[in-house]
């Protein structure tokens, strides 16, 4: 029996352990040639641009595959801008290692910390404006064997009327007008290459499509080839937009393989919607900061907030850094989560077992539309690029909301209080969480909050103050599905705590014990007490 | 015309001494809607002509297309007993006066719909069991007898399709009342199996008059009452003792003009009484009739007394025999007497339902106001389902007022079926707009209604899916919530075919939840919308019901597919160890499979989470074997709080234990109910938790460090436990006759069906084959039976039992478990390999 413990089970790695296991030893280190370095690292335009700006402090952002390169880079870079010494005083380089939230954005918060006036950023990004500091972009491009490349392409497409769209991840940019011009040689006449351009909220997050502009529909008949992997952020924005998606994977430069992940995304995209449904019905949801440096981030949390408050949810604003399971599940009050975040980032990946759903905010304006214009399937976008303002004429959608509930039911006059019934205000109607399949009450936690607070400003008018203090001290029922408060505001936290939680930290059982009479002890000191008024020592 | 109206009811409302509130129950194609519909001419409500053929309670298009009742529907009758009737034949309970309200409820008899059944039989408290004379006792028929029992309800019997045993089968009269006696045997048998010692002997018994004999298709019917009264006078005998006479071996011999036990006389065979008194004239009519003797049918009318319209009179064949037997035996007349003077009043039956209906103590105010069916105490109502209001989108509640009385505008306390006294879950108060009175397909307001009376409710359809309880009082608990003998195990997904349709399949997703009381709708992890269903006609119908009415979009569907659920079917083969992510706190952990006794217990609700921890762990020891202690320390059922999961504390000293709990339980809701190896959900699994080391500052050992630990050591210990697949598994009951047996066996074997039990229906050349059938395997079943069996087999599926999938183990992808382990997660957009024990277990 595997259960029978024949001895306590060994609870701690034994300490002789720390002189035998021997520290970390596979460190890598640099591999590549100066050239290449130089090269890919593009050494010459950085220090180009770093003198261009007169910048003094510079900071060099790595992905963590990278860091192995970043000592010579700082060398490399140190000897460029000492060897053309512009007169100035000398520039110090520093690498910022660590990034505080994901690799693709410029990590502005590490760059303050050494008061660096630019920011290098290396490796692939998603290109979102930076808020204060000036960045400078090296891809880092890698090598493609055109060849290969051309027969998986033509053997996926042997049409050459087909409709393409060529992009590439942005290690690989420079290979995209190459690979156009080459597959117009073979005989291809309606592919179309794109370029790098600073725009998130674009048809192509960041690309725009070359030649003539042409309106969304126009380009949802072309297939579109992607060289590399993509992040999942743009697979499922890319999804709908385009006929079909081809990823070109690049193993390794000689190597590459078409592979076709449509049906694979279309599935994904519904395993989002499951998330977006369990919001729908969730009344706590915890706004995650998940970025300090993307412009207009704090624009987008009021946004955020404004909206979730207004379907009459609560909303926890929360910053934990680089995000993981741990840290999340550490709110277990919090039914859900939006990330506020980079359009890359934005998108937290299923299969991390996170214990409450994370979305992105596109996802959450989905998830608070009214049931009845609630629609999935069409468009995606991550980030908070497109976050829309809250417009006039939604100020009356709580109303309209209520009145979608009630309508037929308040179309018969109720005749007032008949004898016999239970006292207490109406309850508003549950929801039906279409997730679970079962009506939910706890959907708006707020909704009950703001009416009674309103009813009690009533009163307190219409008392004109004479006597506020009598009312507060009048004894009122309390009402069911009232919520916990704290300082007279509805707290669905503090509710959570008092209904959901067995324990309560220590103290909580204080309210159980019977009160005693505060008797006067003994003092003095040790050579003889007195015991209250007493003057007699013991 | 209608011969009654609303005040009249109104009135008898108020005795509720003369109510009856019953539901007509039968396997399916037994002739319950065509029975029902001999009582609805009586009381006006469809002209008597178009009884028979009308089935007036079939309301919807579907039914009558097909000619199956799918949904039950309510209708109230108003009833009378004849002038020579004595009401003090009424034994056991007190009556006021010769009007009787009748509530009735007309179900569905397709297995598949026994939901509705249940639904039904919960508002009511008698019972008409229909049964077709040649047929006999089928499933159907045990399944709703047992299901009316088990709510206490009382049954009466009639044998139907007496008809057809004359005209197509021809048989004798001592055949006739062999069959007969055979039928009610076989129903006494399931009536004594489920004997219930409040309800006490509810036994039919045709001396007693609690069983009839009739054509619902040709509208006549009789019990041996009637005869008895029809020859009490003539022989001048007491009519209680002529009815004795009148069944069983009673002969008279009309030599010696005496009553005789004896059935042979001189060496010869006597008729038996109800051959002679009661078969004999029946068969005299069925013959002149239908030999087109019109001087014997003048004589037989003469002597029966019988006059007939001139119209009816000029009739010939089977069209004369109907109106002949209808005016000679009505078939409401005898169905009401039999019902009025044998089924319970709501005050007698609610004296002994109480305990079974009520969830609270038997001395609250709500219990006693529930015994004595008392209109003044606070209100009691079950909601027992919703129906379909003209309004679309709106719904009536249904239900039944129990105690109290129940009027428009009145604010009542509406408590779902997670409602826990004290607590505020699932608990509204609201107005009721309006009371209706429901008559079929249409309804009446009315102002009020007193208990003992099913009613309609307007304007609290939105506060319910289903089912609830309505009260005054704020101390009441729940009426208990109804257990369904079916289970909605097979699922389709469906799809908008355009996204710009997608709020209106929600909005109908919502509709069709409530519509039905046994169909779920839900989204499940990969973000299909699906509809789960007891079977594929079920499902067939709630999807037809989807697309054209509910939501009225085009709408893609799925193949079926069926539900699993995970499973262990061994001991965790070691202590599974997770470490938190900071790696400072640790759980042990180890799986087991439960008992399939126990997890029947739990999810029949016999053992809950609601139930308190000592008298729970008593009945775990003394029933299920556990140890007591054991028993004690359930921290939580899973999934949802309730699933036949179980998580045991088994640690010894642990100190901060008690502050990690709801961590645990959290994780553990969690990994039940989306398992390591599929995402199904868990199914009899129990999880000791062994030991766990914790670190000691609390902010080290919070829900983030744990929860996800707990889910981890949760997987790693079950698939350290030789996991395993349990697919759902029908019984199947097949009627045929011996010739086509064959091709029954063909079909089962083909589809790993296994039959476990076979037997003649005595008299007849039809076999009852029972056996158990996958329900993966049984999409197209009846189809495919139908083929191989030129259409003579005739099955009946109800879900039964959780099996584990044969074929290898769930880990091992060469095997035929695993290739559907790995379809199963291809669909769900999951990576396509069950995650490795590895991946969830810790090295120390």
């Amino acid at each position: 029996m595997p259960s029978d413990l024949a001895a306590p089970p060994v609870l701690s790695t034994p300490d002789e352990n720390i002189l035998e296991v021997p520290a970390a030893s596979d460190r890598k280190s640099s591999t590549i040639s100066d050239d290449v370095l130089r090269a890919t690292y593009e050494i010459a335009r950085t220090v180009d641009e770093i003198r261009a700006g007169g910048w003094r402090r510079i900071g060099l952002q790595f992905p963590d595959f990278m860091l192995v390169d970043a000592p010579r880079v700082v060398e490399v870079l140190d000897q460029e801008l000492a060897s053309v010494e512009d007169g100035g005083a000398k520039r110090r380089i520093y690498v910022l290692a660590d990034s505080s939230y994901s690799a693709c954005c410029v990590d502005e918060i590490a760059a303050e910390h050494v008061a660096a006036d630019v920011v290098v950023h290396y490796g692939r990004t998603c290109l979102s404006p930076t808020s204060r500091l000036p960045a400078i972009y090296v891809y880092t491009n890698h090598e493609l064997d055109y060849e290969v490349t051309m027969t998986e392409i033509e053997k996926e497409f042997g049409d050459k009327e087909t409709k393409l769209v060529v992009m590439a991840d942005l290690t690989y940019q420079n290979h995209v007008t190459k690979l156009v011009d080459h597959l117009n040689d073979r005989g291809y006449t309606n592919v179309v290459a794109t370029d790098v351009v600073r725009d998130p909220a674009a048809l192509i997050p960041n690309r725009t499509i070359l030649g003539e502009p042409m309106d969304e529909e126009h380009w949802k008949s072309y297939s579109l080839i992607h060289i590399s992997d993509p992040p999942a952020a743009l697979l499922l924005a890319l999804q709908t937009r385009f006929a079909s998606l081809h990823i070109l994977s690049t193993p390794s430069s000689e190597s590459p393989s078409l592979t076709n992940p449509t049906m694979r995304t279309a599935g994904a995209l519904r395993r989002r919607f499951a998330k977006v449904l369990s919001l729908a019905s969730a009344g706590v949801i915890g706004i995650l900061v998940n970025t300090l440096s993307v412009a207009n981030y704090l624009s987008s949390i009021n946004l955020l907030r404004e909206k979730i408050a207004k379907a009459d949810k609560k909303s926890y604003t929360v910053v934990v850094g680089k995000l993981n399971p741990a840290k999340l599940a550490n709110f277990s009050e919090v039914e859900g989560w939006v990330v506020v975040g980079c359009w890359e980032s934005g998108l937290v990946e299923d299969d991390a077992s996170y214990w409450r759903p994370v979305i992105t905010p596109f996802e959450l304006e989905v998830a608070l539309m009214r049931e009845d214009e609630r629609i999935w399937g069409g468009d995606w976008w991550g980030g908070i690029e497109k976050l829309s303002l809250i417009e006039a004429d939604e100020k009356s959608s709580p109303e309209a909301e209520n009145g979608v509930d009630h309508q037929s039911g308040d179309a018969e006059a109720v005749e007032d209080d008949v004898a016999g019934g239970v006292e207490g205000e109406e309850s508003e109607a549950p929801e039906f969480d279409l997730r679970t399949g079962k009506l939910v009450s706890h959907s708006r936690p707020m909704r009950l909050a703001v009416r009674q607070n309103g009813a009690g400003a009533d009163s307190t008018t219409g008392s004109n103050g004479t006597n506020g203090t009598a009312q507060s001290a009048a004894l009122i029922k309390r009402v069911v599905g009232e919520l916990a408060s704290i300082n007279g505001v509805a707290s669905p936290g503090a509710e959570y705590l008092r209904s959901n939680r067995t324990w309560q930290g220590l103290g909580s059982d204080f309210d159980n014990e019977t009160s005693t009479l505060v008797e006067e002890g003994r003092s003095g000191i040790a050579r003889g007490y007195h015991v209250g008024e007493d003057e007699s020592r013991h | 015309m209608v011969n009654f109206t609303i005040d009249e009811i109104r009135k008898l409302m108020d005795k509720p001494t003369n109510v009856r509130n019953m539901s007509v129950i039968a396997h399916v194609d037994h002739g319950k809607s065509t029975l029902t519909d001999s009582l609805l001419a009586k009381a006006g409500i469809i002209s008597s002509a178009k009884a028979g053929d009308a089935r007036a309670t079939d309301t919807r298009a579907d039914e009558q297309e097909r000619g199956i009742t799918i949904k039950s529907t309510a209708i109230t009758l108003y009833g009378q007993l004849g002038p020579d009737d004595d009401i003090s034949e009424i034994a056991n309970q007190k009556t006021d006066g010769k009007d009787f309200l009748i509530n009735l409820i007309d179900s569905p008899g397709h297995v598949d719909f026994s939901s509705e059944v249940t639904a039904a039989l919960r508002v009511t408290d008698g019972a008409l069991v229909v049964v077709d004379t040649v047929e006999g006792v089928c499933v159907q028929t045990e399944t709703v007898l047992r299901q009316a029992l088990g709510e206490r309800i009382k049954p009466v019997i009639i044998i139907n399709k007496v008809d057809r045993a004359l005209l197509e089968l021809q048989v004798s009269k001592e055949d006739l009342y062999q069959s007969f006696s055979r039928t009610i045997e076989s129903v006494n048998v399931i009536i004594s199996t489920y004997f219930d010692k409040s309800l006490g002997d509810v036994q039919v018994y045709p001396e007693k008059g609690t069983v009839a004999f009739g054509s619902g298709l040709h509208g006549w019917a009789f019990t041996i009452r009637q005869f008895a009264l029809r020859y009490a006078k003539k022989f001048g005998v007491d009519r209680a003792k002529m009815m004795e006479r009148l069944w069983g071996d009673n002969f008279f011999n009309p030599k010696t003009k005496k009553w005789t036990k004896n059935g042979t006389h001189e060496g010869k065979q006597l008729e038996r009484a109800f051959c002679q008194f009661i078969l004999d004239p029946i068969f005299k009519i069925f013959a002149a009739v239908m030999n087109f003797k019109n001087d014997e049918i003048t004589v037989l009318l003469e002597k029966l007394n019988l006059k007939l319209s001139v119209d009816d009179r000029e009739k010939e064949g089977k069209q004369l025999l109907k109106v002949v037997m209808r005016t000679f035996l009505p078939a409401a007349d005898s169905l009401l007497e039999m019902l009025i003077l044998h089924l319970p009043s709501p005050v007698t039956a609610q004296r002994y339902r109480v305990e079974t209906l009520y969830e609270g103590p038997a001395d609250d105010e709500a219990a006693i106001g529930i015994r004595d069916c008392d209109p003044k105490a606070p209100l009691m109502l079950y909601v027992s389902k919703m129906v379909p209001t003209s309004d679309k989108g709106r719904f009536y509640a249904f239900g039944r007022v129990f105690a109290g009385t129940v009027r428009s505008g009145l604010k009542v306390r509406i408590q779902g079926p997670n409602y826990t006294p004290g607590k505020k879950d699932d608990l509204f108060i609201k107005a009721i707009q309006r009371t209706v009175l429901m008559m079929g397909g249409k309804v009446d307001p009315i102002d009020d209604m007193p208990a003992g009376n099913i009613v309609g409710l307007v304007g609290i359809d939105q506060f319910l899916l289903k089912s609830g309880t309505l009260t005054t009082s704020d101390t009441a608990h729940n009426l208990k919530v109804m257990k369904f003998s079916v289970s909605p195990v097979v699922q389709r997904s469906v799809q908008v075919k355009n996204a710009q349709d997608l709020p209106k399949l929600v909005e109908g997703l919502k509709r069709l939840s409530k519509s039905d009381p046994c169909v779920l709708t839900f989204t499940n992890e990969s973000g299909e919308h699906v509809v789960a269903g007891a079977g594929e006609l079920h499902l067939e119908i709630c999807l037809n019901d989807l697309q054209n009415d509910h939501a009225g979009v085009p709408l893609t569907i799925s193949d079926p597919v069926v539900q699993y659920r995970e499973t262990v079917t061994g001991k965790s083969s070691i202590t599974a160890l997770s470490k938190s992510p900071n790696k400072h706190n640790r759980l042990y952990m180890i799986a087991e499979p439960i008992d399939e006794e126990l997890s029947l217990a739990i999810e029949g609700g016999k053992v809950s989470a609601r139930d308190d921890f000592k008298l729970r762990a008593r009945v775990l020891a003394d029933d299920f074997g556990w140890d007591v202690t054991d028993a004690r320390k359930i921290w939580t059922f899973g999934p949802d709080g309730t699933g036949a999961n179980l998580l045991v504390d088994q640690t010894k000293a642990v100190q901060y234990l008690n502050e990690i709990k709801d961590s645990v339980v959290s994780g553990f809701q969690w990994a039940s109910r989306e398992g390591p190896i599929a995402e199904e959900p868990m199914r009899s699994v129990r999880f000791n938790l062994m030991d766990v080391t914790l670190h000691a500052d609390a902010i080290h050992r919070g829900g983030g460090q744990l929860i996800p630990t707990a889910r981890r050591v949760l997987y790693a210990a079950a698939l350290l436990a030789e996991p395993a697949l349990l697919e759902p598994v029908y019984l199947v009951e097949i009627q045929v006759p011996e010739q086509a047996m064959g091709g029954v066996y063909g079909v089962l074997t083909r589809r790993r069906g296994h039959v476990f039990n076979e037997e003649q229906r005595p008299g007849t050349p039809l076999f009852n084959i029972k056996a158990y059938l996958p329900v993966l395997e049984s999409f197209g079943f009846n189809a495919d039976l139908r083929q191989a069996t030129s259409g003579q087999a005739f099955p009946q599926s109800v879900f039964d039992h959780w099996q584990a999938l044969p074929g290898g183990s769930v880990l091992d992808n060469t095997s035929k478990v695993g290739v559907l382990v790995q379809e199963m997660r291809k669909r769900k957009g999951l990576k396509l390999d069950v995650p490795g024990v590895e991946n969830y277990y810790d090295k120390l």
